[in-house]
């Protein structure tokens, strides 16, 4: 296949895709020098190596590419080659951008994943520093997919091509769970998991974002939260939120409203009522039973 | 008439486990909960002492509504095991003054060292009967008189978490006899604290929790938990003991030439009788069960966590495994291998090694590796090396008691392929308990026989049911203890290159 270059603004076949600022596959036959020196990505950037072996720095770390493997760059983020150059061989290029407030980032509207789903992905690609997934051959096929409908548009192309950028997506993010080990060392993800949890324990979690932390689906990931802890993965959530709450009741100066929402609770109704159903004190009568014998400060 | 039962609820290093029995004995139901360990620093080891207690009632409250109220069961009592070794400390009042510590912390390591040598280290041995090493209350103690001054001086009680457990279950700060024989401060003749202890650590007796036996009742549970457990007020407490003298019991290990052989993560070889075992290197521990009853033995820490180990770095992993299926592909690899693995020896000391040759710098090992060792080779000797490594410490309780027949359980030493080579080793018979969780069993034992069902323990550890038994293997027996004499040899010469490696370890960590 013959090297090509997309643009956005410039080429016509981008013009459906406001998404996509770039599409390319460049065959790289004569090194140069500086012809790849580290840079700040503007958008997110996926690079698939075709051909040829490529040593290049993301986020400050060296890698060795060979085909099929991949560099993930958010926005923000750098990469370059190692030594400022760009080797021989074939790779695809595709920039993308993403929506980004300051608190989070998204894909846009083109994209057609389902809500949770789409939330989870999202989390897991743009939230975690991936950098770079090893052997996903799988890509070029589908990179090839896109140039194909781009250069071809047949009736239906603009939502096949959104299509395959999705599976892309969905693709790269399964990888990064298996490569993330939580196969392998169950109880260190959990551990993982555990941290997360109580270093936010305000927010309202769902079964789908733990689930996401482990690259499983939510059944699975019930299933194994349920073997390894005798727990489902939301009653293991109020269990450190109780335990919380209780160091929280022992110290006199903090209201129980405060101690509700800190440790996750909607309202201090919400935390009354799960407290009192699982000790048997309502909030009030436990704080009384364990006060200070007599204050110490 | 109503159907009655007992519980038993284990405190875990990982996991709460309950088990429900009915007064026959057979197993209803069980469940677990488990509680994480926070590692906040090298050799730290902690665990929050509310989550514990949480995880606990938890657990219990789902139990008891879904497996025993709704058959009919009304439960007569609760009997409590709990690891060893941990230590808690509380404020005037009663609040945990920050994490509880586990017997995994080794942050008394130069306290342990320093102690151990004195004159006063080997007394303390001999008065409580337990080795001194980091993880004893009595050194972590120490250590925080001396890094930790303030929280030290404010420390109204120094607990186990069992002590705190039963306290908010129930009231009172008490301590059984078998959990106060591994804080390092019991005098295991008088069972009083020992002044020469306290006064090491600097002390008096009443910072530490009240002695009480195993029959101990700790009092009615708290009304409030009465109603959210939907538990009557005469249901009784009792503290019982530790998991160790409770899966020695539940073992049916009682007379004369028995011993266990228990290993999980870390593992113990343990026997039962009526006098203390002195070891002039400290090398074996005395925990009382019940009065002039002494369950003796030694400790390793390298037991299944290094085949899990070993799993989970080499173990195939293509796509559907987990780790379960990982060892037990490689336990069939293993099985397949001659014995002796061909020559290859491991020696598993990964986490520096407790029994019997005492050296926190030892490390793991694997000797006489040839051309022709395959994959399979490597995960025999591993599964020999950890055996060997249990061997040797049933070597050092035979120079005082006789072993004629072992029972095994625990997830790895009740995997058949190492009851086998226990069997081998040992020239021994081993059984394998019919029930797995000796713990649960040992605590039902120890509340049947408080109920009158039997009129002693000794009676109530002759009614274990062992189901298979595996019969030793002379010809293997010779070759293993060919290799044995080597693996000996090597643990103990490699002490001083341990000790320089260690060196190097700490500076590249």
């Amino acid at each position: 296949m013959n090297q090509f270059i997309l643009q956005q603004g410039s080429s016509r076949e981008l013009e459906p895709f406001p998404h996509i600022r770039e599409f390319a596959l460049t065959k790289n036959t004569t090194i140069q020098l500086d012809s790849f020196v580290p840079t700040t990505s503007a958008s997110l950037s996926i690079y698939c190596v075709v051909d040829g072996k490529f040593e290049w720095s993301v986020n400050a770390r060296n890698y060795c590419l060979y085909p099929g493997d991949i560099a993930f760059v958010l926005p923000g983020q750098q990469i370059g080659g190692a030594r400022g150059f760009l080797e021989i061989g074939t790779l695809f290029r595709l920039h993308i951008d993403i929506e980004q407030t300051k608190s989070r980032m998204s894909l846009g509207n083109w994209s057609t994943l389902c809500q949770t789903e789409r939330l989870t992905i999202e989390k897991m690609l743009l939230e975690d520093n991936l950098s770079v997934l090893l052997k996903l051959k799988e890509c070029i096929e589908i990179l090839h997919h896109i140039h194909a409908e781009l250069v071809n548009p047949e009736i239906g192309h603009v939502t096949r091509v959104n299509h395959f950028v999705d599976s892309l997506l969905i693709i790269i993010a399964r990888q990064s769970t298996r490569q993330a080990d939580s196969r392998r060392d169950f109880p260190r993800t959990f551990m993982k998991l555990e941290q997360s949890l109580r270093r936010d324990l305000a927010r309202q979690w769902t079964v789908e974002e733990m689930a996401a932390l482990f690259g499983l689906g939510t059944t699975a990931f019930t299933e194994r939260v349920k073997h390894y802890t005798g727990f489902s993965p939301l009653n293991y959530l109020i269990n450190i939120r109780i335990s919380e709450a209780i160091k929280l009741l022992k110290r006199p100066d903090v209201n129980f409203t405060d101690i509700a929402l800190d440790t996750g609770f909607y309202s201090s109704q919400h935390f009354s009522t799960t407290f009192k159903k699982l000790t048997g004190y309502t909030p009030g009568q436990f704080r009384k039973g364990h006060a200070p014998a007599d204050s110490q400060l | 008439m109503a159907m009655e039962c007992i519980i038993t609820i284990d405190l875990g290093t990982n996991a709460v486990r309950v088990m429900a029995f009915d007064v026959d004995g057979n197993v209803i139901a069980s469940t677990k909960g488990t509680y994480p360990t926070f590692h906040v620093e090298a050799d730290y080891s902690e665990q929050d002492p509310e989550q514990i207690f949480i995880t606990m009632l938890y657990v219990l409250k789902n139990f008891l509504i879904e497996k025993i109220h709704t058959r009919g069961y009304a439960v007569l009592s609760i009997c409590f095991s709990a690891s060893m070794h941990s230590l808690l400390m509380v404020d005037k009042g009663g609040i945990p003054m920050g994490n509880a510590i586990t017997w995994a912390d080794n942050r008394g390591k130069k306290e342990a060292q320093e102690l151990k040598q004195s004159a006063l280290g080997r007394q303390l041995y001999e008065s409580t009967g337990t080795p001194i090493h980091p993880m004893s209350p009595l050194v972590k103690i120490a250590w925080l008189a001396r890094h930790d001054r303030e929280r030290f001086a404010k420390t109204h009680k120094f607990l186990s978490i069992k002590s705190y457990v039963l306290q908010q279950l129930t009231s009172g700060y008490i301590i059984d006899y078998s959990l106060a024989s591994a804080t390092g401060f019991f005098n295991i003749q008088s069972l009083r604290w020992e002044q020469a202890a306290l006064d090491f650590a600097g002390i008096e007796a009443d910072r530490l929790p009240e002695l009480v036996p195993a029959f101990f009742s700790s009092g009615k549970l708290r009304r409030e938990f009465q109603t959210s457990l939907g538990l009557r007020d005469s249901v009784k407490v009792l503290v019982g003991s530790s998991d160790g003298c409770l899966a020695t019991l539940g073992g049916g290990v009682w007379d004369e030439g028995k011993a266990i052989i228990t290993v999980e993560d870390s593992g113990a070889v343990r026997t039962v009788g009526k006098v203390i075992l002195r070891d002039a290197n400290q090398r074996l521990f005395n925990y009382v069960l019940a009065k002039d009853c002494y369950v003796s033995g030694g400790p390793t820490n390298n037991g299944g966590v290094i085949f899990e180990w070993y799993a989970k770095q080499f173990g195939d992993f293509r796509s559907p495994f987990d780790i379960e299926h990982t060892m037990q592909h490689l336990i069939q690899e293993a099985a397949d291998v001659a014995v002796g693995s061909q020559g290859l020896l491991f020696l598993p000391y990964l986490l520096g090694e407790r029994a019997p040759i005492w050296n926190a710098n030892a490390r793991g090992t694997f000797f006489g590796i040839n051309i022709k060792h395959e994959k399979q080779h490597f995960v025999r000797a591993v599964i020999e090396g950890i055996l060997y490594e249990i061997y040797s410490i049933g070597k050092t309780l035979r120079e005082h008691r006789a072993i004629n027949s072992l029972t095994v359980n625990g997830s790895f030493a009740s995997i058949p392929l190492c009851a086998k080579i226990i069997a081998d080793l040992f020239r021994v018979p081993v059984s394998i308990g019919k029930n797995p969780d000796s713990i649960a069993q040992g605590a039902y034992l120890l509340a049947a026989t408080d109920m009158g069902i039997f009129k002693s323990l000794d009676e109530a550890a002759r009614t274990v049911v062992l189901s298979t038994t595996y019969s030793p293997n002379n010809n293997h027996h010779r070759t293993y203890h060919r290799y044995f004499s080597l693996f000996e040899k090597l643990s103990t010469q490699l002490s001083s290159e341990f000790e320089e490696l260690s060196e190097l370890q700490h500076e590249q960590p």
